[in-house]
Order: structure tokens, then C-alpha cells, then sequence
């Protein structure tokens, strides 16, 4: 358990692994994944996904009904938590209330029976490093939440683990704190090098902070990729729903071209899609409001949303149908609401999901 | 609403909230009294202050003999009960046990039976067995009576447990039984120790279960007093009580000052 021993990160695998809690429901269903040395690695879906229990697998507090973990090649499936050596951040801190704030931190140490001058000494290096120095003598309960989460950081990070793992750290505080906590948390993470794994719900704090994401539901993972990618490329129908806002449109592919369920052709390209029914996605920023004629679709303006920078459009098509425009405010009113329009992208815009 | 009735009401509250401290405060005052008037027979008014009742209390061998044993009986019972009823608690809420509900209200059943009817059957027990009023068996009897109380306090205690914090510790390499010593213990001990007071006062004042366990020449205090009541109601008897609500008081604030009962548990 020293940790002079061990490299600064390690990379992470998944090997189809499962967990299913009374024997009912698969919180996790066969999930692999493999997470490269010192990245920062976001799981991200809704609640009851899987994330936190994948995490929670990982840490060692559940134990998979099937499948392998290995963290730096070596297989870690049974080894118990307290000897994973992995650094543990909640979004309720968990700090321990009866004792101070330097006692917090150096409790990994002491359980690492190290010298008391050295723990002392990487205690306040770790304090430091959250920016909590002269904070040593308090008592959790005398802080703030935003200062209690620094605290749980510090004493994740003075064990030097070589596997960080956070489950929605941020969760719990506002968001202005949060924010500035994301680019804290981020600029560690690069500074120590250390692979991190976090579980979030908050799709723009994953898109925000990650070098990449595993987009989950129902417990399987139903993409990998950078921010970028997982944004602009989602694969399936649900990550094309769950990232940010998008329109998609229900249709067959007949010689190339993408029919909508109303029978007119809209603009996409094939991109290795099967013949037959099929779905394609465009994000609201991607589509243009034009003359009504001019659209691949059209309808009327039912609402628009100041965003600040942008203004959202809601559309009111055909058939029951919504759909959503962005605009960048260049400083002109907004167009008014009861306006026909007609919406238009790019056929390279158009995301070709499958199923 | 008109300031007047806004009064009315801050009135009501106060004048009920004063009635209910009365009723509380009345036979303590009322012993004090008792315990500080010098005439030779409970009366009232009061005629004057002496200590010569306490003089007398503490003069009596048979009243002292008595004392000292219900203070080790209840310290041991103090024990015994914070051991049986943490543990217990800690099962109930940790162990997932089949019948775990069931359980609890197993333990806590002395509470419901009257506790005459407790030491009627331990007497019976005892006496089945052969034994003679041994004094573990009062202080089994009293520790039966007394567990309820440490398990409750415990349970409220681990209800509101966050068990991330055992968690954490794990995850910083603490073994199960460091994490047991260096986080649960710290953080259920409030719990353990409010119910080993009440364990503390349930002995040191326990009377029916007493009753039937103790031999004679081997009694507790609170059934000494009662069998000298029975020849003798002079103020002897007042200040024994006096006596036994300061010893109950200063146990209690002994153990705030020490532990700092508020620190984590609102009971």
C-alpha cells in the first residue's frame, strides 16, 4: 500500500461487467470500458442509469455479479476497498464530523502509518492545493459547502492515488460555486495527473470538464467519445435526446435520400445508414430560420426564448409537431412570435442515428 | 389578526408552558421542603431549616450499605446495557437481518410490560434455578429493563447515519475494523451514551423489579426507603431522595461535560 510504488495514474477497464441488485432489474448490464492513464472520464445519464453503481464498482463497494476490473493490468475484481488505493470523492463530502479539518486529510496517511512530520507536511501541501491553508483546526461543520467539498478533495488527493474517483461532487452546491469548482477540479486533475472518473447527471458539466464520456442508460453504456463527438455525432436516439436540445425527425431511407413521415425529403446524407426506416437529428444552433418556401420544413413561431447570447425559437409545425432554432443575438429584436418560417441545414448537420 | 389576540395567545402559551414546568418542578419542591424542615413528621407549612435529615441519611449504616450498592449495580447495569443495547442496535440497523422490525420490538417489549410483572418472573426463574437472589440477578434484571433504552437512542442515532463517511474511510484504506474503531464508534457513541443515562437512572431507581431480587441485608436503596416508610415517615426519607435526584443530576451533567452530548445527536 505504499504509494511510492504505484505510477501517478492508471489506466481503468471494464470487462463486461454486470450488477444486479435482489436479483431483479440489471442496475449494470454487460459495460465495458477502457479509461487511458490520467483522463478525465466522465459517466453521464440519468438517475438509476447505472453510473454510480459502475463507480461504485470500481471503488470496491459492490461487487460485480459478473465481468472483470483492472486498474493499472492488474485485476482489482476482488480486492478488497481498503486496499484498491484509490482516492474517493461524494456529493455529500462524507467528511468525518468529530474531527477537524486536518484530521480529515490525514487520515488516508495515518492509515498508511506514516511518519508524523511527513503526514503533517502533506496534509497542509493538500490543504494548500484546495486553497483551505488556516482552515486546520475547524470542524467540518463549520464550513461552508462549497469549502466542506475542497476538504473531501484534499483528503482524496494527499493518499496519491493513481485513480481518482468523484460521484457527483458537485452536486450539491449552487451554481455559480459549481462552476468555478468544474475548472478547480479540472486544473487538478491535470496538475496531478491523476485518471479521473466522474459520475454526473448534468450533461453540461460532463461536456464542460471531460476528456471523455460514456453516455449511459438503462445500464449499458450507449456511446463513448470526446465532448465534441458525443455533441455533434450522438450515435443512438436516446444520446441525441439526453445531450442538449435536438430535433429529430422519423423517416425512411429510399435511394439515398431521407424521407420524413410527411413524405417530403430533407436534407442528409446516408452516411453508411441501412435502407429502410431510420431517424436523423438536427441540433437547434445548426438549423437556419428561412422564408417559409425556403425551408426543408416549415411552421410558424409559437415562442422565442432570450437566452442572453441567443435567442430559442419554438416552432410550430406540421402534424402536432415542435421544433427548435437558435439564433445568436446580434443585437436585433427577436423575430416576432405568429411569423411563418421555414427551417433549413446543412446536409452534413444532419445526424444520422441509428434506431 | 389584532395585536390583542396575538397577545392572548403569546399568554396562553406561556401560562401553559408554566403549568406544565409546576407539575414537573411541584415534588421536587415539595421534597426539598420536606427534607429541610426540621419537625420530626412530614408536615407543612415548613417551621424552620435544618440539615439534621441529611445528617441522619447519611449517618444510617443500613441507608449507606444500600447507596453504595444501588450506585455499583446501577454503574455495572450503566455498562452492560450500553454493550448489549449498542450492539444490538448496530445488528438491527447494519445486519440485515429476516425479522429485523420483529426484533426490535422484541427488545424493546420490557418496556411495555409492566415491570412487576418482570421481576415476579425473574423471581420465579431464580427460584426454579435454585438461586438465591444473587445480585448479577438484579443486575441482570435491571439491565433488561435498562437495554431498551440504549438500543432506541442508538437506532435514532444510526438512522440518520451517512454510511458514505464509513465509506470514505474505507476508500482511504481503513480496514473494517479500523473503520469501526476510528468512524462508527466516534459517531454512534452520543446515541450509546444518552441511553446508558437513562440506563443509569432506570436502575438507580428501580423499585418493582428490585423488589422481588433482592435478599434481605442486601437491599437497593429505593426498596430500603420503602421499607423504612413503612415504620417511619420522618425527613430522612426526603433528603435520601434529595440525595438521589442530585446523584441522577450530576451523573447526567458529568456525562454532557465530558462527551458533549449535543455535539452530533439531537435526541
Amino acid at each position: 500500500m505504499t504509494d511510492h510504488s504505484l505510477p501517478a495514474s492508471a489506466d481503468i477497464r471494464l470487462e463486461g461487467v454486470s450488477k444486479s441488485f435482489d436479483g431483479k432489474v440489471k442496475a449494470v448490464d454487460d459495460v465495458s470500458l477502457a479509461i487511458a492513464p490520467g483522463e478525465f472520464f466522465s459517466l453521464l445519464g440519468p438517475s438509476g442509469c447505472g453510473k454510480t453503481t459502475s463507480l461504485r464498482m470500481i471503488a470496491g463497494f459492490e461487487a460485480p455479479d459478473a465481468g472483470r476490473i483492472r486498474v493499472g493490468g492488474a485485476d482489482i475484481t476482488d480486492v478488497p476497498v481498503h486496499k484498491r488505493d484509490m482516492g474517493m470523492v461524494f456529493q455529500s463530502y462524507a467528511l468525518f464530523p468529530h474531527r477537524t479539518v486536518a484530521e480529515n486529510v490525514a487520515f488516508g496517511l495515518r492509515m498508511r502509518s506514516l511518519p508524523r512530520e511527513e503526514i503533517r507536511r502533506r496534509v497542509a501541501a493538500a490543504l494548500k492545493q484546495v486553497a483551505l491553508d488556516g482552515y486546520e483546526d475547524r470542524r467540518p461543520g463549520q464550513l461552508s459547502g462549497g469549502q466542506q467539498q475542497r476538504v473531501a478533495l484534499a483528503r482524496a488527493i494527499v493518499i496519491r492515488p493513481p485513480v481518482l474517483l468523484c460521484d457527483e461532487p458537485l452536486g450539491a452546491l449552487d451554481r455559480k460555486l459549481r462552476q468555478s469548482m468544474q475548472f478547480e477540479l479540472k486544473q487538478l486533475q491535470k496538475e496531478l495527473g491523476v485518471t479521473l472518473v466522474f459520475v454526473t447527471h448534468d450533461q453540461e458539466e460532463a461536456l464542460a470538464m471531460s476528456d471523455r464520456i460514456a453516455v449511459m442508460n438503462a445500464g449499458r453504456v450507449e456511446q463513448v467519445g470526446a465532448p465534441a463527438e458525443i455533441y455533434d455525432r450522438p450515435r443512438t436516439r436516446f444520446v441525441a435526446d439526453f445531450i442538449g436540445e435536438i430535433n429529430l425527425f422519423d423517416g425512411t431511407w429510399d435511394g439515398g435520400r431521407f424521407i420524413a413521415g410527411d413524405g417530403r425529403s430533407l436534407p442528409a446524407t446516408m452516411n453508411g445508414a441501412r435502407p429502410g426506416a431510420g431517424a436523423v437529428a438536427v441540433r437547434p444552433e445548426k438549423a437556419r430560420i428561412v422564408a417559409p418556401g425556403e425551408g426543408a420544413v416549415a411552421g410558424r413561431i409559437e415562442s422565442a426564448n432570450f437566452l442572453g447570447g441567443q435567442v430559442l425559437y419554438r416552432i410550430a409545425a406540421s402534424g402536432d409537431r415542435h421544433m427548435l432554432a437558435k439564433e445568436t443575438n446580434m443585437g436585433a429584436a427577436a423575430r416576432p412570435v405568429g411569423t411563418e418560417v421555414g427551417l433549413l441545414w446543412n446536409e452534413a448537420d444532419a445526424v444520422v442515428l441509428e434506431g | 389578526m389584532s395585536a390583542r389576540s396575538v397577545d392572548a395567545g403569546r399568554l396562553a402559551y406561556y401560562a401553559l408552558n408554566g403549568a406544565i414546568i409546576a407539575f414537573l418542578l411541584a415534588p421536587i419542591a415539595i421534597v426539598a421542603v420536606f427534607a429541610l424542615n426540621p419537625t420530626p413528621y412530614i408536615s407543612f407549612p415548613p417551621v424552620g431549616v435544618t440539615g439534621r435529615w441529611f445528617v441522619k441519611f447519611f449517618a444510617t449504616d443500613d441507608f449507606m450499605v444500600a447507596l453504595w450498592l444501588s450506585l455499583r449495580v446501577a454503574v455495572v447495569v450503566l455498562l452492560l446495557s450500553m454493550l448489549i443495547g449498542g450492539a444490538c442496535a448496530l445488528a438491527l440497523a447494519r445486519g440485515r437481518l429476516p425479522g429485523a422490525r420483529f426484533l426490535t420490538a422484541f427488545f424493546m417489549s420490557p418496556l411495555m410490560l409492566p415491570a412487576i410483572l418482570t421481576g415476579l418472573a425473574l423471581f420465579q426463574v431464580f427460584q426454579l434455578a435454585e438461586l438465591d437472589r444473587p445480585v448479577w440477578g438484579l443486575i441482570v434484571g435491571h439491565t433488561l429493563v435498562a437495554v431498551p433504552y440504549v438500543l432506541r437512542t442508538t437506532l435514532a442515532v444510526l438512522a440518520n447515519f451517512d454510511t458514505r463517511v464509513e465509506e470514505a474511510a474505507a476508500s482511504l484504506g481503513a480496514s473494517p475494523m479500523r473503520v469501526f474503531v476510528e468512524v462508527t464508534l466516534p459517531l454512534i457513541r452520543p446515541g450509546v451514551i444518552a441511553g446508558g443515562i437513562f440506563a443509569f437512572i432506570v436502575s438507580f431507581d428501580q423499585f418493582p423489579i428490585s423488589l422481588f431480587l433482592v435478599p434481605p441485608k442486601g437491599e437497593t436503596l429505593p426498596v430500603v426507603l420503602f421499607n423504612y416508610m413503612k415504620f417511619d415517615l420522618d425527613g430522612a426519607i426526603a433528603a435520601a431522595s434529595m440525595v438521589s435526584i442530585l446523584l441522577a443530576l450530576s451523573v447526567v451533567l458529568l456525562l454532557e461535560r465530558v462527551i458533549g452530548l449535543k455535539a452530533y445527536v439531537k435526541l
